[in-house]
């Protein structure tokens, strides 16, 4: 007999990390959580039916694709289907009549994940596609939006920070939001977006896990605020100032918590920068010369066709190959 | 291959070579005008008229055109029975001529009907062209009133313009628009694949 | 006979037929064509200026038509103007009616439109829209009022309304209206508006 402890014949990779998927999608959960508590700290029982809805249809609609595709049923317990519900509810408006937020929760895991072949075939962060269905389904639904709690007026409709910048000309008129409420979530908004301390609470433990690539944020956050920054400098009565822009609207949750999806951004450091400057530059582009008032979605969508393309051009050299002239 | 039977070559485009589900062609008439049941009837009927009318011309006038340039031929016959029916529509049907816009003229580059004076009409005898086209135009007006039923069903709630679903229902306003268009197709298109490999499975 | 000259004989010969063919339809249709259009543009202008017994073009330029509306006394009431501008997608093509002195504004209807559906596709909506450009004063410009205002009575009759959600294409419906307006103005300072009294 051949002593088998010899030779051990087999194929890269050879050292298994201790990560795993589930692993990194649950270290995701728990990062969420403080700006889940807060905003049902703010929007109370409109804002729990909301995740509710929208976990519990992402976590059927992604049973009956992997029976329908025949496939097992384990890869439900790895937390992405939650992550795409709680996600896709944190970016809805909290007076969004639940229906359309199951319909959102189907269409993101359907059309967003699953047609591609699942977890990691995907192109697009699938939350960010069941969002842009319903902002272009339900348009009216998806821009009305309601005070926090902790606001005591009494009224039926509220605008964003950015509604009010791009539609009110606040800048000029002196009724932009201080950065104060921005900061702590004082303003209306999206479910997960009003308040910012809670999602940076949020991103330092996904950065302790080191679940997050810092380029992303980092470079989002810093191509954001030049951007921005040039024209506040040069015309500071039209334009908003650079740190209103980062705590504004969904900068926050997109830049740490979805365009940092794994799948979704590029694999090479270089990539990675490229993909970052690129959706901050988008999201100054759109929200001072758009038609919308928010572009994170937009942006981090267009950034995410890049992705593939990205990774080609962007291919570290491998040993040995010649430089290309 | 054993020549097909008159009936055959009829039910063939409305399933096995259905000119979008199948073959995938004609689409941006397709995308564009399935908003609404009426347009994409119309649209049907405008394709209809031209490619029965460019099948049995070019089929009967297939030898006296030289090879060198039978695709100038066709597309100057096409081209003729295209004009024909936009001013037609925009005597007689003023309101549909203004919804369907530039894609009535833009009927003379769909490829479903080049494509069939090309594949077809070119190479059979006036008889079966014509049991050709109307099959084709058959599976063509099929495909886009699956299309716009769906996209406006659910786009507006309404079914050729009566309200269908009740007033609970909010439409979604994505499906009249291209995005719907784009995703309702690749369902569908999904959907006859699936069906056609579980056909060729039982078989 | 030599291919070049097969070739030249059938292309040459399809075209003639197919011109002959076109050119039968194209006068046989032509006549109902443009009857089509004027039954547009009139059912418009009795609708801008109501009580239009004739109407006649009296100005026209790129995206600015004129017309003059005349009651049955053959008494000038009104103008309306065909006026076109950029919306949010596509360009908006509408018409208002307004009385001789400009100063007020009858009512306005849409004509063409690509907005969102849904959204600034209601500018063509009687309820939620039109009906607040009824009777307006436009003496001083127009604004617009932001939030929407419920009804017409909440308005001021120098202020039109928001639609919710669908500022760009209310703002580039109002801004069509101020531009033709000042054109106009200027027009009826040079007398190219026929010599009303």
């Amino acid at each position: 007999m051949m002593p088998n402890n010899l030779f051990i014949l087999q194929s890269s990779p050879h050292f298994k990390d201790k990560d795993s998927v589930p692993k990194i999608m649950y270290a995701v959960i728990i990062s969420l959580m403080p700006a889940v508590l807060a905003s049902l700290y703010f929007f109370r029982f409109k804002a729990l039916f909301l995740y509710l809805a929208c976990v519990i249809t992402a976590l059927i609609t992604e049973a009956l694709f992997l029976l329908l595709r025949k496939k097992s049923l384990d890869s439900l317990s790895d937390g992405s289907a939650i992550i795409t519900g709680l996600l896709l509810a944190m970016t809805l408006p909290p007076s969004l009549p639940v229906e359309h937020a199951v319909i959102g929760a189907v269409m993101a895991i359907a059309i967003g994940k699953q047609v591609f072949g699942g977890l990691g075939q995907n192109i697009f962060n699938p939350a960010l596609v069941g969002r842009a269905f319903l902002q272009t389904a339900f348009p009216v639904a998806m821009t009305t939006w309601i005070p926090p709690i902790t606001q005591k007026i009494n009224t039926a409709t509220f605008a964003t920070p950015l509604g009010n910048l791009k539609f009110q000309d606040a800048v000029a008129q002196g009724t932009l939001s201080p950065l104060k409420d921005l900061f702590f979530g004082n303003i209306g908004g999206c479910l997960g977006e009003t308040s910012a301390l809670a999602l940076l609470v949020g991103a330092c433990y996904l950065f302790y896990k080191r679940a997050i690539d810092w380029r992303i944020p980092v470079g989002i956050i810093c191509s954001l605020m030049v951007f921005t920054g040039m024209f506040w400098l040069i015309n500071p009565n039209k334009y908003a100032s650079p740190l209103f822009h980062v705590l504004a609207g969904g900068l926050i949750i997109g830049a740490f918590f979805m365009a940092t999806d794994m799948v979704t951004s590029p694999v090479t450091p270089l990539g990675t920068t490229i993909y970052a400057l690129g959706i901050g530059v988008l999201v100054g582009t759109i929200r001072l010369f758009g038609g919308f008032p928010e572009g994170v979605m937009y942006s981090i969508l267009l950034m995410n066709t890049a992705v593939p393309l990205l990774n080609q051009f962007t291919r570290p050299r491998i040993l040995g190959e010649r430089r290309k002239k | 291959m054993p020549p097909r039977s008159i009936g055959e070559e009829f039910t063939k485009g409305l399933w096995h070579e259905n000119p979008i589900f199948r073959q995938l062609l004609g689409m941006c008439p397709t995308l564009a005008v399935t908003n609404a049941v009426i347009n994409g009837i119309a649209m049907g009927l405008a394709t209809t008229f031209v490619l029965i009318f460019s099948s049995i011309v070019v089929s009967s006038i297939k030898k006296l055109i030289p090879n060198q340039v039978r695709i100038a031929s066709y597309i100057v016959v096409i081209a003729t029975f295209v004009t024909m029916a936009d001013r037609f529509l925009a005597a007689f049907f003023p309101l549909i001529s203004k919804d369907l816009g530039p894609y009535v003229p833009l009927i003379v580059v769909n490829c479903i009907i080049l494509g069939r004076q090309e594949a077809f009409s070119s190479k059979n005898s006036v008889g079966r062209s014509f049991i050709d086209a109307l099959g084709m135009s058959a599976g063509f007006i099929l495909a886009l009133l699956i299309l716009s039923s769906i996209r406006e069903i659910l786009g507006a709630g309404t079914f050729l313009g009566h309200q269908v679903l009740g007033s609970w229902f909010e439409p979604w306003v994505i499906m009249i628009l291209p995005p719907g268009a784009f995703i309702t197709l690749g369902i569908l298109i999904a959907l006859t694949f699936v069906i056609e490999h579980k056909i060729k499975q039982r078989r | 006979m030599s291919l070049s000259s097969r070739m030249v004989i059938v292309l040459t010969s399809v075209g003639l037929i197919s011109g002959a063919l076109l050119s039968t339809v194209g006068i046989l249709t032509k006549e109902r064509i443009a009857l089509n259009k004027q039954l547009e543009i009139e059912n418009a202008i009795i609708t801008v200026v109501q009580g239009t017994h004739t109407s006649e073009k009296l100005y026209e330029e790129k995206d600015l038509v004129v017309y003059g509306s005349k009651d049955e006394n053959n008494q000038l009431i009104g103008f309306a103007v065909y006026a076109s501008g950029t919306g949010f997608q596509d360009k908006i093509i509408l018409m208002y009616g307004t009385n001789p002195s400009f100063t007020k504004i009858y009512r306005l209807t849409i004509l063409e439109q690509k907005e969102t559906p849904g959204l600034g596709a209601k500018i063509t909506d009687k309820d939620a829209f039109l009906q607040f450009w009824e009777n307006k004063d436009s003496s001083k410009p127009l604004t617009l009022r932001k939030p929407a205002a419920r009804s017409p009575e909440e308005l001021s009759p120098f202020e039109v309304n928001t639609i919710t959600g669908a500022t760009i294409s209310s703002e580039s419906v109002l801004n069509t209206v101020r531009l033709s307006l000042e054109k106009l103005m200027s027009l009826k300072k040079e007398g190219k508006l026929g010599n009303e009294e």
